[in-house]
């Protein structure tokens, strides 16, 4: 039960081809900004064009998950497939806001000090904070509020991302929900 | 009832070093954290099985003897 070998397995399905652009998102993507959290499982983020497309419309996870069966994992959980003991769900940009997020992650090093480096691909803080701004439940406002008490987002630069993606009005709701100065 | 202003505690040493806490996990490398998040979750692991064998019991009602 390692995250880290997780995300591994994920690397190795865009090693193998199966996935294309792909970016680690949700808590896992804040951990690389903020201090560590409860979560239940890992997001990817990953390009529509990933996915098996149904005539219907309907998006499939059928390459995704064949590749997994042949790497020996097969178990689904109601949260997605389990690896490594971590529950993954693969997750379509499904806006403009997600589509940005990914095109533009960043790569970090997942690997422990002193050994050769793993990268993999995550969201930027500023993505991290527009996306959960967008989904708006209860611990997505307060991990912007982490990362706000932290410094650790590019106000400028958050402040182009909401203004792209016509958030600047959930924003001030945030803020005067959070009790706080709007700081863009 | 009585006039006396009520002390309480000043707590702002708990908070700043609530703070201090933060910022130090916050600078952990990515595995490092992932490693705490490891442990996190293994801690929890006993809650949550007992929490949902609470839900099951909950949900199965108890056995009377007949059919």
């Amino acid at each position: 039960m390692a995250m880290q070998k997780t995300i591994e397995v994920v690397i190795r399905l865009v090693e193998k081809r199966v996935i294309g652009n792909y970016a680690i998102a949700g808590a896992v993507a804040a951990l690389n900004y903020i201090q560590p959290a409860l979560t239940e499982d890992l997001d990817i983020l990953i390009s529509v064009g990933d996915f098996e497309r149904r005539p219907s419309g309907l998006l499939l996870l059928g390459p995704i998950e064949k590749a997994l069966a042949d790497m020996g994992y097969m178990e689904r959980t109601d949260v997605g497939y389990r690896i490594e003991g971590w529950p993954v769900q693969f997750l379509p940009a499904a806006s403009p806001l997600e589509e940005e997020a990914l095109n533009q992650a960043i790569e970090i090093d997942v690997a422990d000090a002193g050994r050769s480096p793993l990268m993999a691909r995550c969201l930027t803080a500023e993505h991290v904070v527009a996306i959960a701004l967008n989904v708006g439940r209860f611990k997505d406002l307060l991990r912007i509020q982490d990362f706000l008490e932290q410094g650790v987002v590019d106000l400028k630069r958050l402040k182009n991302v909401l203004e792209r993606h016509d958030l600047t009005g959930k924003w001030a709701a945030f803020c005067v929900k959070a009790e706080i100065e709007n700081p863009l | 009832m009585s006039d006396e202003r009520k002390v309480y505690p000043d707590n702002s040493g708990i908070h700043a070093r609530k703070a201090v806490g933060k910022r130090q996990r916050a600078a952990l490398t990515f595995a490092e954290k992932l490693a705490a998040l490891d442990d996190l979750r293994a801690r929890v692991e006993p809650i949550n099985r007992a929490r949902k064998q609470r839900g099951r019991q909950a949900a199965s009602p108890p056995a009377t003897g007949r059919n």
